[in-house]
């Protein structure tokens, strides 16, 4: 039987968010998360990544960023998460203020689609900070039924 | 990733993106596209049906992209598949409402000529 915890880490760098989502998807079909939910637990991981390596400043930089993963499923569905682990200075994208829809080229902000793509694809979000370090955990469920 | 283009007539210029559009996939295409768009053309249609994966960095690029047509008199429009996350990504973000975005590379080019 395979582990449904898997773990991983990377440095923080833009070329390794690559390296990130091939393991989440080898490690993800590997324990039998369905495409749909793979593929969306991906972009919010991918958008997880770049939170930090864009914001995390000189401290997330001193460390890994660390993945686990960790897979529920039953015979009727299943579920999913990842919590992303970052060493940079304590932020919450849960309480980040939603930026304002524009509806013209010339008033487009050009940051905070990340969040709104998680809260989008994700099924839930959870975050904490402890040990120095901020845990976001991106939920992501599935009927078995409807599972592609 | 790879991208391409085809001028189709003086007006109208079609550019194909396939693959990821995540950090490594856009930083791949970004200059590329940035000099596609600056083309005197009136009309640039960016299909992205072979596109299975777009991250805020490639709507950036894209907003970018529009943006620099349109400040130049042009117009750009997008191509993408019709229920595809790539579709869900644009309208979760209110892009659709500032690109237009189209199933079909027809009505893309009729829309972006006008």
């Amino acid at each position: 039987m395979i582990d449904p915890v898997a773990k991983f880490s990377i440095r923080v760098d833009s070329s390794e968010t690559r390296r990130a989502s091939t393991w989440l998807g080898e490690a993800g079909s590997a324990r039998g998360i369905p495409a749909d939910p793979l593929l969306r637990l991906d972009l919010c991981v991918t958008e997880a990544l770049a939170n930090v390596i864009a914001h995390g400043g000189v401290r997330a930089r001193a460390s890994p960023i660390r993945l686990r993963l960790d897979v529920r499923c039953s015979a009727s569905g299943g579920g999913a998460s990842v919590t992303v682990s970052d060493a940079g200075a304590a932020f919450d994208p849960l309480k980040a203020p939603p930026k304002a829809r524009r509806r013209t080229l010339a008033e487009a902000e050009m940051g905070g689609y990340g969040l709104l793509l998680m809260g989008r694809f994700a099924d839930a979000l959870d975050y904490s900070y402890s040990e120095g370090q901020n845990h976001l955990t991106i939920h992501v469920r599935w009927d078995q039924d409807k599972a592609s | 990733m790879s991208i391409s283009y085809d001028d189709i007539g003086d007006n109208l210029r079609r550019i194909m993106i396939t693959g990821r559009l995540d950090m490594p996939g856009t930083d791949s295409v970004a200059s590329t596209l940035k000099e596609l768009v600056a083309a005197p053309k009136k009309g640039v249609v960016v299909d992205l049906s072979s596109v299975r994966f777009l991250a805020s960095i490639g709507i950036r690029a894209l907003i970018t992209s529009a943006r620099a047509v349109e400040q130049r008199g042009g117009k750009m429009v997008l191509v993408v598949d019709g229920g595809s996350t790539v579709l869900t990504s644009l309208v979760a973000t209110g892009v659709d409402q500032m690109i237009p975005v189209f199933k079909n590379a027809a009505d893309a080019e009729k829309a972006a000529l006008v």
